[in-house]
């Protein structure tokens, strides 16, 4: 009745596995990562479009970092990704969509 | 856990007392009996939905009438839609998944039994909920899809948007647990050798039905917590002087709505593309392009919501990408219709009652998805938006095809859940009746449309050419009415003495019927092995190419019953079902009730989840 | 979708019915599931609060409220819990369940201070700048964004405590290594929508 045995069978057919040590090298990276992001703010004379799009890439990279290693999805059966990443992928056509229909990419931001 | 001694031969079954079997159907956590419950309660539903229904048709019978004035009928439409949708169609399908998906993948229950027991208690408490509006004198009055800011505490300051919108969030979170259930029972339990495209495709609409529940819900979740916070804490989301816009509302509430629209017609098509080949004795014609297309509107789906909305002023750019979205969803959904006929063409046909709901499925699906692909146009539907055409289109694609088609479900599969078979007499009266007022009562509505009628009216005057259709409108509602009296009568008179029925009596072709009717607590004595789509038939006549059938395989042991574990019944979900119902509730009555619900919930979900952890019987771990 | 209906695990599956016909457990599979809805759940207030972004008509403007530096700092700590989660986890593999335990409650403890940090953030925005739910389109996106948000971390900082309750009373070990595993898969989550809004809302200018 238990989890049989070892945790690897609990990982049904996942490849592989990350490490301690992987865990500890995200965590750094997420760390300076977000530095950065922050940092991003305070530096003078970006244009608008160039700051937005670094930091949703920046974002994005965070994100993938946290569901790929400790998420465990980079290791996980396709199953639990395609689970996951097509209604991701809905959401944000969805959050497009509804910025579109209330006109928000008309709005450009305006530097402080 | 129980194990089945009272199956060995020779068993001695002690026969229950009154309530020690009302505790048995409160506590069970067996899919079947959970199946039934789901299709008793979205019948009575269904019934109560059509009263409504009645008594709207008579008061539009003849013009300025005063059967019912203007309040009552707005929540009539109220809550004959909301009825409708939320506690009849999607009930009744949940009814069949619950019954027959682990039958059809070879699976002895669900992947979280008392999951779907939680699902249906809180579905109950939900639709209880609901009409305890009617007691309240707080009846739902702002359509079933509550437009803002109609629905603000400024224009509807009694409680009846609060039953509606907290009865809304309660069947939600139903249907949304129940979709997880299913979704994991459908990807991890099928029996060995059944991969993905060797499912019935009945499964397979279930499946993409599922994935629309959990991925919509959550837009009329967000809708509704949006039009709570407006009207119990002042928050300005749909509030225009501030800023708001009620599109908002509509965009949420149809981001979920048109996929909804599929969560009710897929399972339907699904029972179709099972009867069919049972009736014709050929296989479904095409099924992986069957199966494709239904993955292709489950996914489009998400893509068409605002040709709901082509009369509200969107601009030229979005009108015309949802108009092509719109047209092109079309596409899949004629490839079914397709494959449909041509299954039938060159079939051994057999006449009887689920057939017959079947191709009155495909005769009035057809017309209501030709009325719709008109509505894909927005100059077209700018005049057919808001009037009778719409209710005609919508009528004929959820009635004409959702309801027909779950009745046709209903007589295909009530021998092998009751062990016995419908009168097919009474089955056939039934059906010509409900054809023929299901047709007298919507076609002429279309007409009515297109010559200005526009829906959600209380009466009309007299002198603007109306009066004769809504009057054969009201007729016909009535023949349904009678042809639904035709349905219970059949099915009193069965469940007294009808005729008892085999495992197999319509020589079918997917794994249910290889087992007895109705099935024991186990469902399948020993796990099958599969190897097609049509694996039964494929057991019984073989593959049609001179193979043999496959040899019969070794009868069924006691000892290999007495080895099957099935999980015990358990009084964790109702419990918890009513604390949700408790605090949930209490937002209608005080902050106390809410806190001690509240409280009550997070210990019950403690004691739901603990019941698994480390128990004394060894059950789970 | 790659299909593993496996015959050989057939015998695996008939002991342990958490686990099934493809080899992976239910209750994983069905928490990704849940978190799959989530996204919507999430996407819908995303996109909400975009939709009205800049069209308040009164009232402070999130360039008048927001204290970047603080913010930050909470979102480090959610990141940093994520860490510990997964620490949490590998300790539990190796039966190291006091360990884990630790773990667990750093998590707890990481994820309770981000809640208290949000809590003072409201106060100021209400006390401060006199922003509240009613105030502007800001106002009501922002608090219901965020303190929905915020709640999703709450409810996940008793399903930890829990966790360490259960541990230690002797009641959780490898063998609860799944159980553990989903609410790890929910914080991480919890993590990565903050990721999501910490940019949206309070980077995005």
């Amino acid at each position: 009745m238990a989890d049989h045995g070892t945790a690897a069978a609990t990982h049904g057919g996942g490849g592989g596995h990350a490490t301690v040590k992987t865990y500890i090298q995200v965590a750094i990276a997420l760390a300076i990562i977000t530095g950065v992001e922050v940092a991003t703010l305070y530096v003078p004379g970006i244009p608008n479009p160039v700051l937005v799009i670094s930091l949703l890439v920046m974002s994005a990279v965070k994100f993938y970092l946290v569901v790929g290693f400790f998420m465990h999805l980079k290791y996980d059966h396709p199953i639990m990704r395609a689970l996951f990443v097509g209604p991701l992928a809905i959401a944000v056509a969805i959050i497009l969509a509804v910025m579109a229909l209330f006109s928000a990419f008309l709005l450009l931001p305006r530097p402080h | 856990m129980a194990t089945h001694a009272a199956f060995m031969p020779g068993a001695k079954v002690e026969a229950p007392t009154f309530w020690g079997a009302v505790a048995s159907w409160l506590t069970t956590v067996d899919h079947k009996r959970i199946g039934i419950l789901y299709g008793s309660s979205a019948f009575i539903f269904f019934l109560i939905g059509g009263i409504e229904a009645l008594i709207m048709r008579l008061q539009l019978a003849r013009p300025d009438n005063t059967l019912v004035g203007a309040q009552t009928f707005n929540e009539l439409f109220t809550m004959h839609g909301t009825t409708m949708v939320f506690l009849a169609i999607m009930p009744m399908s949940a009814a069949f998944f619950n019954y027959m998906i682990p039958l059809m993948i070879g699976a002895r229950d669900v992947a979280f039994p008392r999951l779907n027991a939680l699902s249906y208690w809180i579905f109950l408490s939900g639709g209880l909920f609901l009409h305890v509006s009617f007691l309240a004198k707080a009846v739902p009055d702002g359509g079933w899809f509550g437009y803002a800011n109609l629905t603000s505490h400024q224009f509807s300051p009694t409680h009846s948007i609060d039953f509606w919108m907290l009865g809304l969030q309660i069947l939600g979170i139903s249907s949304m647990l129940a979709g997880f259930n299913f979704l994991v029972t459908i990807i991890n339990m099928r029996a060995p050798g059944m991969t993905l495209m060797r499912m019935p495709v009945f499964i397979w609409m279930s499946f993409v039905t599922q994935f629309l529940i959990v991925l919509a819900f959550p837009a009329i979740t967000v809708a509704l917590i949006l039009l709570m916070f407006d009207r119990f804490f002042g928050t300005l989301f749909y509030s225009p002087a501030a800023g708001g816009d009620p599109l908002l509302w509509q965009h949420l509430f149809w981001i979920f709505g048109h996929p909804e629209v599929y969560i009710l017609i897929l399972p339907a098509m699904g029972i179709v593309s099972e009867v069919l080949p049972t009736f014709a004795r050929k296989p479904l014609f095409g099924a992986p392009v069957v199966i494709y297309s239904g993955i292709m509107i489950g996914v489009f789906g998400f893509g068409v919501w605002s040709h709901h909305m082509f009369s509200v002023g969107m601009g030229p750019v979005a009108d015309a990408a949802f108009s092509i979205t719109t047209m092109l969803i079309a596409v899949p959904t004629g490839v079914k219709i397709l494959n449909w006929l041509c299954t039938l063409w060159g079939g051994s046909i057999r006449f009887r009652v689920p057939l017959y709901f079947s191709l009155g499925f495909i005769a009035m699906f057809t017309m209501g998805g030709l009325s719709g692909v008109m509505h894909a146009s927005p100059p077209v539907d700018l005049q057919q938006t808001d009037t009778y055409f719409v209710v005609a289109h919508f009528h004929y694609v959820l009635f004409g095809g959702s309801i027909f088609g779950l009745f046709s479900g209903a007589y295909y599969w009530w021998p092998k859940i009751t062990g016995k078979l419908l009168d097919e007499r009474l089955g056939k009266v039934h059906f010509w009746l409900m054809l023929l007022g299901f047709n007298v009562t919507f076609f002429p509505q279309h007409y009515l449309g297109l010559i200005g009628m526009p829906r959600r009216i209380y009466t009309y005057a007299g002198d603007l050419g109306w009066n004769f259709w809504n009057l054969v409108s009201t007729i016909g509602a009535f023949t349904i009415a009678v042809s639904l009296l035709v349905f219970i009568f059949n099915v009193i008179r069965t469940t007294r003495g009808g005729k008892v029925a085999s495992a197999d009596p319509w020589d079918g072709r997917t794994l249910e019927w290889s087992i007895p009717s109705p099935p024991p607590v186990y469902n399948f004595a020993r796990v099958p092995d599969v190897h097609d789509r049509d694996e039964l038939w494929l057991q019984k006549y073989g593959d049609g190419h001179g193979g043999a059938p496959r040899p019969k395989p070794a009868p069924v042991t006691a000892a290999e019953i007495a080895a099957i574990h099935m999980p015990p019944s358990s009084y964790w979900p109702i419990l918890l079902a009513l604390a949700m119902a408790m605090m949930i509730s209490g937002l209608l009555i005080s902050m106390y009730q809410v806190i001690v619900g509240g409280l009550l919930t997070l210990f019950l979900m403690y004691r739901f989840a603990m019941e698994l952890h480390r128990p004394a019987d060894g059950h789970g771990h | 979708m790659a299909d593993h209906a496996a015959t050989h695990d057939v015998t695996h599956a008939v002991h342990d019915p958490n686990i099934g016909n493809t080899g992976l457990d239910h209750r994983k599979m069905g928490m990704w599931a849940f978190l799959g809805s989530d996204c919507m759940f999430f996407g819908s207030l995303i996109g909400t609060y975009l939709a009205y972004k800049g069209k308040s008509i009164s009232g402070p403007t999130p360039h008048d409220v927001f204290d970047i530096p603080l913010t930050s700092y909470s979102a480090a700590l959610l990141l940093a819990s994520s860490l510990t989660m997964v620490l949490a986890l590998a300790a539990l593999q190796d039966n190291r369940v006091k360990v884990a335990a630790g773990w667990l409650l750093a998590t707890a403890a990481m994820g309770l201070h981000f809640v208290l940090n949000q809590v003072y953030e409201f106060w100021t925005f209400v006390h401060h700048h006199g922003l509240t739910l009613g105030t502007s389109l800001f106002g009501s996106t922002f608090f219901v964004l965020t303190g929905f948000h915020g709640a999703h971390v709450t409810g996940g900082v008793l399903w930890l405590l829990l966790l360490v309750s259960l541990a230690w009373r002797g009641k959780l070990d490898r063998r609860d290594y799944t159980k553990v595993e989903i609410a790890g898969l929910y914080w991480h989550f919890v993590d990565i929508v903050w990721i999501a809004i910490f940019t949206i809302i309070y980077l995005i200018p």
